[in-house]
């Protein structure tokens, strides 16, 4: 060491300053934080946290998030609302209904003063001109709408005339429905937050770049109206021409946007939000500050489950399927952290309101064997390795890998893991080129039979390339039938789906709420559509006060 | 300022001033950029928010840019105690901790001002960003890189200029061999100098007791033009052969008068050699020990001839008396002063490529012979 330079001494004193200003932060208190005051602007107003990149435009919908649904679901009102507890459809845009005796044609009556946030009256056109609008787009979200009398044909450009498509206004206040078949819950399918109305202004309005700079700009039917967007979120107040406004509590509500779920918590826990859903990590609930906070829970409709490309090899004798299902060891799979949130699936559709689920899988390793035996495979000799085909986003979760090795465990089948990029995972799918994928579906209507429709789709946009006309004739019974009738219907076919397993359900997922204490009216709905109108705060908060001063929730 | 940035001839990439400069216009054009950019949210316009800016985008590569110079500071700093490796290595391993920790602490920050988040929360988002991957160690790994890197090149840079400088004292020992052997020949031909000068001023002296005043103020003043062509020339090692015969033929004009009419020279020279560089003076003391153990020895001996021709590549200078026999005693003639002097120069000038012989021409006469490399291009 030379004598002559002292710059390394130098060095070490920056490094032990800068190391121990890093060590003094990461060990600094992380508890009794204080709460940050609520914004005077901000007084009676939800604000909202969300992750998920979620859309204004109504038809841009990559995947129902729950924040995306309570965004669109603020901003418009559909024609009916489900009921959380019955999945009911309940008056909305619409005040009533009617079927023709066929069950093919719905007559639906709006409201006489149903009214836009510029004081327009909502009408009958507004809504085709909608629903045309979304089956003019992509397939994915156009597909909500493909019950109705051509319009399948008329998103894939076989038809193009619009009068042929199955909606027309008879008046302004007179919308009229379609169908190719009776569908019985098609009413309640209305209430999917893609069926909302738009303002003749709104497509022009969506379509260009700097609408953002022009909230005003955007009409909409819903309990509140959009007042500013950016990167950070949307606010909106509370719109003055809803025709129920006067049970509007809220005076807004804030979508703030966050880096991801442990931030949200935070900010809840911060006192700069007052929701977030969901919090999937349990490790994540807040409890830094004194602010009082609640976890809300509810059962997502839907299920996650490996499908089988039944068209591939010895995946095609419904003893594999078999085999591969009873192989898995659901409860083992999941770790103590998500048990409180995951939750093992032994039937395709899980408790739906007013239907409690099946208990069709009786997990069985050494039967599970027997059939690989019978179909030719004891030990998994001479069985092909399958190929499961993942999306790159699912790298680290751990469920598809714990499938793949319990098959491999129990029955000796080899699986290939390939992750892919979307577009190249869209080509195989498209293709078929896979044996194995492994993925989520979630329901669209509060519906048991909502979720078996996976298994009546044509064979191009199947996962599994399974058709049974047994299954598709006993779910269009079920779509004309109500009640008991129906349910017994709908139950014989998930057991007949189940019983040549196409697919395998692995788990349930239960969706958990951060919720600050003094927002009330909260309520559980599997198909995450709360109405954020119903809710309120109590006590009302104050605001500007001290953190001292702040009610103790 | 440097040596280096010192040194006129460097090139500019390697001042690190200029590079300085460069930085620090970068960082003020970066400063320039960021703040424009984030104007609007700094400023307060409605809707304007810091996650738009530029700042929450490039906050890694922001960091980088600053660092910098700091890196390579810390690296040029540790690299001076190289001795005490385990020093440097501790120090980079804090300096890795150092750089990981900002980063997180750059990602906590922001995640602070994106959210509004009082200081207060930075511990919180610190650990937050440990379970949600925001605990990047990349940073770490790329600095311990470019330490590496760095260590490269400078060792590859070090090895150059030891190369470098391993010419230049090689260049340098031989420019100094070459000025120790002119030294060394210029010695010698002092000590020429005097020989003849002694002889001649004997031959003067000579002259004027018997009385030949005439032809001592010819052999004064042939020595004045021998002296003065000597000094002209003395410090040059190389002589065409051309000019070494001139110079003989005013010695040979000075040694007639002392012998009289008894001297007999004969030259038969080769045109073509006539430009063949010699070492200056190389003939005279031959043609000088000719006269003094030949000619002057035996009365009836006369004949001096001195001839040049060439061999190939090789020069081949002769020079014979028509005196007697060479002595048996070969110690005594080998240690001439004229002969070993010769002898030398020629052993420094060619090493072994040059030789120097003497023997008897039966039945009388002795024959000098002297071989070196035909050369014709000048060396100084």
């Amino acid at each position: 060491m030379t004598t002559t330079s002292r710059a390394h001494w130098w060095i070490s004193l920056l490094l032990l300053i800068v190391n121990g200003t890093w060590a003094a932060v990461y060990l600094g208190r992380r508890e009794s934080l204080t709460v940050v005051r609520r914004p005077l602007d901000r007084v009676n107003v939800l604000r909202v946290a969300y992750t998920p990149v979620i859309s204004l435009d109504p038809h841009r919908r990559i995947f129902p998030y729950p924040a995306g649904n309570y965004l669109t679901l603020s901003l418009w009102e559909p024609l009916v609302e489900c009921d959380s507890a019955t999945g009911q459809p309940q008056p909305a845009a619409a005040e009533s209904w009617s079927w023709s005796t066929d069950h093919r044609v719905l007559t639906l009556k709006l409201r006489a003063d149903a009214r836009w946030s510029n004081g327009d009256p909502v009408t009958a056109h507004d809504f085709v001109r909608a629903w045309l609008r979304l089956l003019s787009g992509p397939i994915d979200p156009a597909y909500a709408l493909f019950q109705l009398k051509n319009a399948e044909a008329y998103n894939s450009g076989k038809r193009t005339d619009p009068a042929a498509v199955g909606v027309r206004a008879i008046d302004d206040l007179t919308l009229q429905v379609e169908l190719d078949e009776p569908r019985v819950t098609l009413l309640a399918e209305l209430a999917d937050p893609l069926l909302v109305p738009l303002h003749q202004t709104t497509d022009k309005v969506l379509g260009s770049s700097d609408y953002s700079h022009h909230p005003s700009q955007v009409v909409t039917n819903g309990p509140f109206r959009l007042v500013e967007m950016n990167a950070d979120g949307f606010r909106l107040e509370a719109s003055p021409y809803y025709r129920d406004r006067a049970k509007v509590r809220l005076a807004g509500v804030q979508f703030i946007k966050t880096e991801n779920q442990s931030t949200g918590a935070l900010l809840v826990a911060a006192g700069k939000a007052d929701l977030l859903s969901p919090l999937n990590y349990a490790h994540d609930l807040p409890h830094l500050t004194d602010r009082s906070v609640e976890v809300d829970s509810e059962l997502v409709l839907g299920v996650v489950a490996a499908f089988f490309n039944v068209t591939r090899g010895p995946l095609g004798d419904v003893r594999v399927r078999q085999a591969l299902a009873l192989a898995l060891d659901r409860k083992n799979m999941l770790t103590a952290m998500d048990q409180e949130r995951l939750v093992p699936a032994w039937s395709w559709v899980p408790d739906v309101p007013g239907r409690k689920g099946l208990a069709i899988f009786i997990e069985d390793a050494s039967e599970a064997r027997r059939l690989l035996a019978a179909a030719g495979y004891p030990g998994g000799r001479g069985f092909p390795i399958l190929r499961m085909a993942l999306p790159l986003w699912m790298k680290g979760n751990s469920y598809p890998l714990a499938c793949a090795d319990r098959w491999f465990q129990e029955l000796g089948i080899k699986v290939y893991v390939a992750y892919e990029a979307p577009m190249p995972l869209g080509e195989r799918i498209k293709s078929g080129d896979y044996d194995v994928m492994y993925g989520q579906i979630i329901a669209t209507v509060p519906d048991a039979a909502d979720l078996l429709s996976t298994f009546t789709m044509a064979p191009q946009y199947s996962e599994t390339k399974w058709h049974d006309d047994e299954t598709i004739r006993l779910l269009a019974a079920a779509n004309r039938k109500t009640g008991a009738e129906r349910l017994v219907l709908v139950e014989q076919a998930e057991r007949r789906a189940m019983a040549a397993v196409p697919a395998v359900p692995v788990m349930f997922e239960r969706r958990h709420i951060l919720r600050a204490a003094e927002v009330q009216g909260w309520y559980p709905d599997p198909v995450a559509r709360q109405a954020l109108k119903r809710l309120w705060f109590e006590p009302a908060p104050t605001m500007g006060s001290s953190p001292e001063m702040a009610p103790r929730l | 300022m440097s040596a280096t940035a010192g040194n006129t001839s460097a090139p500019w990439w390697r001042n690190r001033w200029i590079w300085l400069l460069i930085w620090l216009a970068g960082t003020a054009a970066l400063l320039a950029g960021l703040s424009w950019n984030a104007w609007p949210w700094l400023g307060g316009t409605p809707g304007a928010t810091f996650r738009e800016t530029r700042l929450n985008e490039w906050p890694l590569e922001i960091l980088w840019w600053l660092l910098a110079p700091l890196i390579l500071l810390v690296q040029k700093s540790l690299t001076r105690i190289d001795r005490y490796w385990w020093w440097s290595v501790i120090l980079h391993g804090a300096a890795a901790a150092a750089i990981t920790g900002l980063f997180v602490a750059v990602q906590a920050i922001r995640v602070l001002l994106i959210n509004q988040l009082p200081m207060s929360f930075l511990p919180v988002i610190v650990h937050d960003l440990r379970w949600s991957e925001g605990w990047n160690y990349t940073p770490a790994l790329l600095y311990l890189a470019l330490i590496l890197a760095l260590y490269a090149v400078n060792f590859y840079r070090e090895w150059r200029a030891g190369q470098k400088l391993t010419n230049q004292l090689q260049v340098a020992n031989a420019q100094l061999e070459t000025r120790l052997v002119r030294a060394s020949l210029d010695a010698l031909k002092m000590q020429l100098h005097p020989h003849f000068l002694f002889n001649t001023l004997n031959s003067i002296t000579s002259l004027i007791r018997n009385q030949r005043t005439r032809e001592a103020e010819d052999v004064v003043a042939g020595l004045g033009q021998l002296l003065r062509r000597s000094l002209d020339h003395r410090q040059e090692a190389m002589e065409t052969l051309g000019h070494e015969m001139e110079f003989l033929r005013h010695y040979f004009e000075i040694e007639s008068i002392r012998f009289q009419d008894r001297l007999k020279v004969e030259l038969d020279i080769a045109p073509k050699c006539l430009g063949a560089l010699v070492p200056s003076l190389i003939l005279q003391p031959l043609a000088e020990n000719a006269m003094k153990h030949g000619i002057s020895k035996d009365p009836n001996a006369r004949l001096l001839r001195i001839s040049a021709e060439r061999d190939g590549s090789r020069l081949i200078l002769t020079v014979y008396n028509d005196g007697p026999l060479l002595p048996k005693d070969d110690a005594a003639l080998s240690s001439g002063i004229g002969v070993q002097n010769t002898s030398m120069r020629l052993q420094m000038l060619y090493g072994d490529e040059a030789r120097l012989r003497l023997r008897d021409q039966p039945p009388s006469g002795v024959r000098a012979e002297i071989i070196i490399p035909f050369q014709t291009n000048r060396v100084t």
